[in-house]
């Protein structure tokens, strides 16, 4: 029977899957009374502080998941094929990624019953308009790139050859419609000028936010292959990920300059150091998610060294999230004093749905072929030798 | 603006802080038009407190609501256009489009939208100039009309800034010169002269140019970087593809083999690709 086949397989999974699956279950259930309740007893939102923690969540993990088109473009536009065993995995991280915030945008709309007018009334001026809509298309398109793993085994693998042909165009439509999305989280903020403290806002906010979400992306990669070294016992070989992680210097120099460069020019240069609480949390966001990595970064050592990768990653997501919090939370001034920290339920629901995002990621990694092209950890093997096992399949046709 | 060229009328306030007695009637009376709760009311009052040395005490206060700007962010962010500038001059509010996304509280300079918190399916709470009260043959809005000291005046907004400028001339010694609302956040349709400054009364001081336009500055670039990424791509991944393709003929040719490609004469590498 196929519910005793299911029943049997429940049963062979390891207690960390019910530990978290239990932890999402209460999340969610939280989620579930905040939705019938209304926000006024679930969250600590105000008049002053209309957006909280859920926004700040969502642009950090928006962020993270950048790691599905800056990997997709350099496989795929910039012909880096040895990193492809990176993609799948990737991939499916991103996917995840969005469907959480997906997730809790919906917590977040007071109308949830009406979660669908942005695609029946546009305005084309407002950047959550494209937000959302960008969103949408680019979910649509992970699901594509992923398909691959669900198919292969099944009884539509017939289809394959289909969906490799049109591969190319669609991870362009992907990484444009990203390129869209992740400085658009940027504009969201260009209209709150007389909110957010000037050592943050600019006009250059959606490329600010563009860059990080690139080097991001990258330390997202690296990170989570590290991560599933010891969890999966399945990795990237050691120079695919020194290769990845060679980008972040760069990636973070070019942000080093355009961010000082701006505040330069716009003669708020000397915020930096008097501003108080602001200056200590904008010095603290640049130093740990840039200065700290491009140096830890620029030694080969870090590069081909497991734990200096996942520290100088760390870092930088570090860095990436303190961001997007200040931007969106810590760097909003006050009205008439009022300041925001969250409610409890609105902590509990993200905790339901990171733990349910760590379970599908886990659930798809047990049973479908995720890591095909990864290495397998041996004792003996930690390097790859033969280059064979990491050349991707074409991606086009010869 | 464009609306400059059309022949419809634009309305709007003139609010005189020196007029204000704190009385509250019109909270109540906007409250009863618009059946909204009194804690999340439309309209609420701002005040600088008591202030001096006794008993030299004094105490200003004036009315504050939506200021129905001329290029109003809130009307620039609003993710399903819930929120419009009518040719009027107000900015209204469709209760059956809006999601409840709270992005207009954020966008606006002046923290105009209230929301309804403790709702199930809550709502945006903000003035719409009473336009329903209008559209049925009142003259005025709820809180000009019951204003008994007259600090809140409705009319034609020309002759609301008119007046506003008027009362400051006159009487240069009791107001603070200047006409607020005539030029924050690139000007709106309620005007404000008071004989303290305004930063006294609680008011944000914003810039002269509304973030509305900043916004779309930024927004209205997006179809154009959708297509120079996705051209650039584009171009990116052909160039890397025929230098790849070229190498490889090249390896070829030196290994002796047929290297098709790399002879003149023969098909250039565009066609190749193509094939």
């Amino acid at each position: 029977m196929f519910i005793k086949k299911i029943v049997g397989e429940i049963k062979s999974l390891s207690v960390g899957y019910f530990i978290v699956a239990v932890i999402a279950a209460s999340g969610l259930a939280v989620g579930a009374y905040r939705l019938y309740a209304g926000l006024g007893d679930t969250t600590n939102l105000s008049k002053a502080f209309p957006w909280g923690i859920w926004i700040s969540f969502d642009l950090s993990t928006v962020a993270f998941s950048g790691g599905a088109f800056t990997l997709a473009a350099l496989v795929y536009v910039f012909h880096l094929h040895e990193l492809h065993p990176a993609v799948r995995p990737t991939v499916l991280a991103g996917l995840i990624g969005y469907s959480s915030v997906l997730v809790i945008l919906f917590m977040d709309l007071g109308r949830w019953d009406r979660f669908y007018h942005f695609l029946i009334y546009p305005n084309l001026n407002s950047a959550l308009f494209e937000v959302s809509w960008c969103i949408a298309l680019y979910s649509t398109i992970l699901i594509y790139e992923l398909s691959p793993v669900f198919l292969k085994n099944s009884r539509f693998s017939g289809v394959l050859p289909i969906i490799e042909k049109w591969t190319i165009p669609l991870v362009i439509a992907g990484v444009t419609l990203s390129t869209l999305h992740q400085s658009s989280l940027g504009t969201l903020f260009v209209i709150m000028s007389s909110r957010l403290h000037p050592l943050w806002y600019s006009m250059l906010l959606p490329v600010f936010f563009l860059i990080l979400s690139l080097a991001a992306g990258l330390a997202m990669v690296t990170a989570g292959a590290v991560i599933s070294y010891w969890v999966f016992k399945r990795t990237l070989p050691e120079n695919v990920m020194a290769e990845l992680v060679w980008f972040i210097p760069w990636v973070l120099g070019v942000y080093l300059v355009l961010k000082l460069g701006e505040l330069e020019i716009t003669d708020e240069l000397h915020l930096m150091f008097s501003s108080g609480m602001y200056s200590v949390l904008f010095l603290a966001e640049l130093i740990i998610g840039v200065l700290i990595p491009i140096i830890l970064f620029s030694f080969k050592k870090v590069r081909h060294n497991r734990v200096g990768v996942l520290v100088g990653a760390g870092f930088v997501l570090v860095g990436t999230v303190l961001n997007r919090f200040n931007v969106s939370w810590f760097a909003m001034r006050p009205v008439n004093g009022e300041v925001y920290s969250p409610h409890w339920m609105e902590v509990a629901i993200l905790v339901g749905v990171v733990a349910t995002a760590v379970l599908a990621y886990s659930l798809v990694a047990h049973y479908f072929p995720l890591f095909d092209e990864t290495v397998v950890v041996t004792p003996a093997q930690t390097r790859i030798r033969n280059p064979q096992t990491i050349l991707s399949p074409k991606a086009t046709g010869d | 603006m464009s609306e400059n060229n059309t022949t419809q009328k634009e309305f709007g306030f003139l609010i005189d802080a020196s007029r204000c007695i704190d009385c509250r009637a019109c909270l109540v009376a906007c409250s009863v038009e618009n059946e909204v709760p009194n804690d999340i009311s439309r309209i609420w009052i701002k005040e600088t407190g008591v202030t001096g040395q006794f008993p030299d005490l004094s105490r200003y206060s004036a009315p504050y609501h939506c200021m129905h700007c001329d290029d109003p962010s809130c009307v620039s962010a609003c993710t399903v256009g819930a929120l419009q500038k009518s040719d009027s001059g107000i900015v209204t509010y469709d209760a059956d489009r809006c999601i409840g996304c709270r992005y207009c509280m954020y966008a606006c300079p002046f923290q105009v939208p209230n929301f309804e918190w403790d709702v199930r399916f809550p709502l945006i709470v903000k003035c719409d100039m009473c336009v329903s009260r209008l559209a049925a043959g009142e003259g005025e809005p709820a809180c000009a009309a019951t204003c008994p000291t007259d600090a809140i005046m409705y009319g034609e907004k020309s002759s609301m800034l008119a007046q506003a400028h008027q009362r400051i001339e006159l009487n240069p010694d009791k107001y603070v010169d200047h006409v607020y609302g005539e030029t924050e956040n690139g000007g709106t349709a309620t005007f404000y002269v008071s004989p303290v400054p305004f930063e006294e009364l609680g008011f944000p001081t914003g810039g002269i140019v509304s973030s509305a336009y900043t916004n779309r500055l930024v927004t209205h670039g997006t179809p154009a970087v959708a297509g120079a990424v996705a051209i650039g791509l584009s171009g990116i991944y052909l160039t890397i593809k025929h230098h790849e393709e070229a190498m490889a003929g090249l390896g070829e040719e030196m290994h002796g083999e047929t290297a098709v490609s790399a002879f003149p004469g023969e098909p250039t590498h565009n066609e190749t690709a193509e094939a």
